[in-house]
């Protein structure tokens, strides 16, 4: 529970930075997905794009879903889950292949109880 | 640390981002949080995706007019069909579109069939998009409604998952002294097992979120 309160915080907290504008986050698509694979995602590392980019991604959800995921990502274990990605309800959903009949993924199971239990 | 659907969807995003460079594709996600209900509305979920496809190779200059639009109208926020002919330009320029929705189970219940039914008409008209959902198994029966052909699959506790984590836990002992092979063994024999044991069917927390 902890962990996610302490999730929710961050969320609101770049909500927040968002709200004051100062200063204006990128507006580039790679937002929220700068964060993936290589960066340690903090907004001194954000790239600056022109006002009027920003106020449309404002415009479009004052939401920040690269925040969140930043936080949860930064508290994975490496090699954890590993086997997800390679069943092959994944691969043949992510070969996208099989058009609008499998288009969805689902994933079943409980969101954080493992994690509580294991502080 | 065993998976967890959460985690699993920070995973899958972090795959799939990791191929966004080569392969040209777009991931949009939303992590829902029961803490957050007023700000799962359909608006806000579609318009968080809508914000982190539209700048790919800079925003679309209909999309610029439509908020040109808005903003001469005092400022008008978007409305669904708004978002969904913004979604519509933005991933009609993307080779392929995956989008995450993690713990579906946590929007109230009356705000789940919008979103299910604005991602199945982003399907049907742009079929190469992939969509990853999680959430407690309940949620199931609502996504086969809207997807009667989605692939389901259960994250459940992993043994594996859990004595990989004791290992590196154990791997990173700051008083390792105090450590012998047989109660390396006893540890990495009892824990994985009474842990997974600890994953019990949480539907009485479920029921919380019935209304």
């Amino acid at each position: 529970m902890l962990y996610r309160t302490i999730s929710t915080l961050n969320q609101n907290f770049g909500q927040n930075i968002m709200a004051q504008n100062i200063p204006t986050r990128s507006a580039i698509f790679g937002d929220n997905n700068a964060y993936c694979g290589i960066t340690i995602g903090s907004y001194s590392t954000t790239i600056y794009t022109s006002d009027e980019d920003a106020k449309i991604m404002r415009w479009l959800s004052p939401l920040e879903p690269g925040d969140r995921h930043h936080t949860l990502r930064t508290n994975r274990f490496e090699g954890i889950g590993d086997w997800l990605l390679e069943t092959s309800e994944f691969r043949e959903w992510r070969g996208g292949e099989g058009g609008a009949d499998q288009a969805v993924l689902f994933c079943s199971g409980d969101p954080g109880v493992g994690k509580t239990h294991l502080k | 640390m065993s998976l967890t659907a959460r985690n699993s969807s920070s995973l899958v995003i972090d795959r799939l981002c990791n191929q966004t460079r080569e392969e040209g594709l777009a991931v949009a996600w939303l992590y829902c949080d029961y803490q957050a209900h007023q700000e799962q509305t359909v608006i806000n979920i579609m318009g968080a995706i809508a914000k982190q496809l539209v700048g790919k190779g800079g925003i679309p200059k209909d999309i610029r007019e439509a908020f040109q639009e808005a903003k001469e109208l005092g400022g008008r926020r978007p409305l669904l069909p708004d978002l969904m002919r913004i979604l519509r330009i933005a991933i009609a320029k993307l080779p392929q579109v995956f989008i995450c929705i993690d713990a579906l189970d946590e929007c109230l219940p009356k705000d789940l069939p919008k979103p299910l039914e604005s991602l199945r008409d982003i399907v049907r008209e742009s079929p190469r998009t992939r969509i990853f959902l999680t959430g407690r198994p309940h949620v199931r029966e609502a996504i086969h409604r809207y997807f009667t052909k989605a692939v389901g699959t259960p994250i459940s506790s992993n043994e594996d998952d859990i004595r990989n984590y004791v290992v590196m836990r154990l791997d990173r002992d700051d008083v390792p002294e105090a450590m012998d092979n047989s109660l390396r063994a006893e540890i990495l024999r009892i824990i994985p097992e009474k842990i997974s044991n600890m994953y019990v069917d949480i539907s009485p927390l479920s029921t919380m979120y019935t209304y």
